[in-house]
């Protein structure tokens, strides 16, 4: 493992009861960078995309197989507790999700079950970083009691970021997060996703080309369980080596 | 109309007819079931309505220094101040039997009321003094004009000998109404005038703290953990099916259970609203889980995933965010089932909570009745009188059904969120 790598997976099978949903996955993911995990509908993106803080834990028949090392820990490993590992990989999904609970509420749950808030000056400092980084404190700085989920859609979202960041993981799942979104949102949670590679390592799952091609240093196409391609995202879109990626870029399949 | 629209235009008519044909049916529906439970409220209303109000007859009373000894009032005769005093309003009354009947205007109360009156203002002693006492219930139904004195004599109670007696106190003024306090303070009586609904309305509130104190902390943790924590599996498909089996089960069946094991194995005080809170918590129980569950359920796995996401334990999770959003439910779906515990008598039979109760419980192990077992125990008395009071005790127990849908409907005003 190289230093610029912060996750391995090898050799990653998923089942849902019989069915294999993902075949032998080897991928390696660079530190803070951008990696966008793209595919059609069904393709298993999401699927390892939820092996990486194990939430398929949570799904009574999944089972993965293999290994996916983070620093190289295996997090499959029995020794592992995942409560700890999804403090270290953090995750936004694709419908904004704040709980029904003030905004600074929202942002400082995290922090306050995993006992990183000694007072309430911390408390405060934390909320305040966190909403800055998601780009959300100019917008809600005077209106921190209002319930999160009165915002709009994208400032939902950026809630959601600032809720992941401010358990200062060092890696950040997004599950198409600005799927659900409108263009002026997604432009902005884009320009967000650059800024925050600066100190997390992103992997995000989209549907839209165009945005992995904008936000995203690596791609990996997925197509039917199976990785099919990885690499600069630049080389995948302009001269991808496997005819599904080439069909699939093209808008031949998805 | 143009040609394009001729294919769907050929049934449009009967499917507009079919639409408007259905509405109606249900407004129909609608008011029919309306009519029928104003048809039922205004009923008991009316037939409810005269336990309100008790008839008094008043009788001068010689309290002079040689019947009642002031320094020891204990040992008054109260009984023989009634009698003399009924005899000396009619003493043309000689007959044994008539002089009985002239005794029975009066309720057997009142020389113990007679005695209150003056242990509370003993300044009446020394003269006669012309004092309210309660009628007996014939003359109360009479009072308030519910006996057909046009019926032969011998096809009704009151006879035409006491209807003059009662013409002549009514021409005296000697005849008043009340209010009837007695019925919301007292407990259960052989007579009708003096039968009130306090001791059962304690029963009811005694078991029904003791089946929520039971049921809803388990229930809730059941439906919990069932939803929340187990896995999928044989067992837990198994225990589901069980649940709903046992919230379809005749609720007597809870009150032989409740004899055989809680009187039985147990040796728990017999007709005791503790031994009656735990037979309606069993029998309460399903529905609270199966309501509490469907709470659970309606929570939205976003909310889940948030907190899971970010490093909530399943029980941090669990009690931070689902449960709280799934409290309105929770409170209704329980409430609901108090509601039904509280209007519920065959499991109480079973565990002898039919009991004629007339000192009001002091605790949960004390004998008691509930007011849908006083309310069966009442229509089961052959007394006329007790016809209004059953109608009355039915208006309390709907009154307090009342209360607890309006509190649930304020709790899940109160705590429903937003998500």
């Amino acid at each position: 493992m190289s230093k610029n790598t912060i996750i391995t997976a090898r050799d990653v099978n998923v089942f849902y009861g019989q069915k294999q949903a993902l075949n032998g996955i080897n991928l390696d993911v660079p530190r803070n960078k951008v990696t966008s995990l793209i595919g059609p509908s069904g393709c298993g993106k999401s699927t390892f995309l939820r092996s990486i803080n194990r939430m398929n834990d949570l799904v009574d028949i999944c089972r993965v197989e293999g290994e996916i090392k983070i620093e190289d820990k295996n997090i499959y490993d029995k020794d592992v507790d995942v409560v700890a590992l999804r403090a270290h990989v953090g995750m936004v999904f694709q419908k904004p999700n704040p709980f029904p609970k003030s905004i600074f509420d929202n942002v400082i749950y995290g922090p306050k079950i995993h006992g990183m808030v000694k007072s309430k000056t911390d408390a405060e400092e934390i909320v305040e970083q966190s909403l800055r980084r998601a780009g959300l404190w100019s917008e809600v700085a005077d209106r921190l009691d209002e319930p999160g989920t009165g915002l709009s859609g994208g400032q939902q979202q950026r809630l959601c970021i600032a809720r992941a960041i401010a358990v200062k993981p060092s890696i950040i799942l997004m599950d198409e997060p600005a799927s659900a979104l409108d263009p002026i949102a997604t432009a902005v949670i884009e320009e967000l996703i650059d800024e925050l590679r600066q100190k997390y390592t992103i992997i995000i799952v989209t549907h839209s080309m165009q945005q992995a091609a904008r936000v995203s240093q690596r791609t990996a196409f997925f197509h039917m369980g199976d990785l099919v391609e990885a690499g600069a995202t630049k080389e995948l879109f302009t001269s991808p080596q496997d005819e599904r990626t080439q069909n699939y870029i093209s808008g031949r399949i998805g | 109309m143009s040609k394009m629209f001729t294919s769907a235009e050929k049934h449009l008519k009967s499917r507009h007819r079919a639409e408007l044909r259905f509405r109606w049916m249900g407004r129909l529906a609608i008011l029919f079931s309306l009519g029928f439970l104003t048809i039922m409220l205004f009923s008991i209303i009316m037939l409810g309505k005269g336990a309100l109000n008790r008839a008094e007859i008043a009788l001068p009373i010689d309290l002079s220094i040689e019947h009642v000894d002031p320094s020891d009032i204990e040992a008054t005769s109260f009984s023989k101040l009634v009698r003399n005093a009924l005899f000396e309003a009619f003493p043309e009354v000689t007959d044994r039997g008539e002089r009985r009947r002239l005794l029975g205007l009066v309720s057997a109360n009142a020389q113990y009321e007679l005695k209150d009156q003056i242990l509370e203002t003993p300044s009446l002693l020394g003269q006669v003094q012309t004092l309210w006492l309660t009628a007996s219930d014939d003359i109360d139904l009479y009072e308030k004009g519910e006996v057909d004195i046009t019926l032969p004599q011998d096809q009704r109670r009151l006879k035409d000998l006491e209807i003059s007696w009662l013409k002549t106190f009514e021409a005296n003024g000697q005849l008043r109404s009340v209010f009837n306090k007695a019925f919301f303070t007292s407990g259960d009586s052989r007579e009708p005038e003096l039968a009130g609904i306090l001791s059962a309305l304690i029963g009811s509130i005694l078991s029904l703290t003791i089946c929520f104190v039971l049921s809803f902390p388990l229930g809730i943790m059941a439906a919990i953990y069932l939803e929340e924590f187990s896995k999928k599996s044989y067992w837990s498909d198994f225990i589901e099916v069980n649940i709903n089996n046992l919230a379809a089960v005749p609720s007597i069946v809870f009150g032989l259970l409740g004899l055989s094991i809680f009187l039985g194995v147990f040796g728990l005080p017999r007709s005791s609203p503790l031994v009656g809170g735990m037979v309606l918590a069993l029998m309460t129980l399903p529905t609270i889980i199966i309501a509490s569950r469907a709470a659970l359920r309606s929570v939205p796995g976003s909310i889940r995933e948030a907190a899971l996401g970010m490093g909530a334990t399943q029980v941090q999770s669990t009690f931070h965010h689902v449960m709280p959003l799934a409290m309105p439910g929770m409170l209704t779906g329980s409430i609901v089932g108090m509601a039904r515990a509280l209007g519920e008598t065959a499991p109480l039979l079973m565990i002898g909570m039919v009991a004629f109760i007339v000192d009001l419980p002091q605790g949960f192990t004390d004998a008691a009745t509930t007011l849908p077992v006083q309310v069966f125990l009442w229509a089961d008395s052959p007394e006329r009188a007790f016809l209004e009071k059953t109608s009355a005790a039915i208006l309390v127990l709907l009154s307090l059904l009342i209360v607890m849908n309006i509190a649930a409907i304020v709790l899940r005003k109160k705590f429903e969120r937003r998500y």
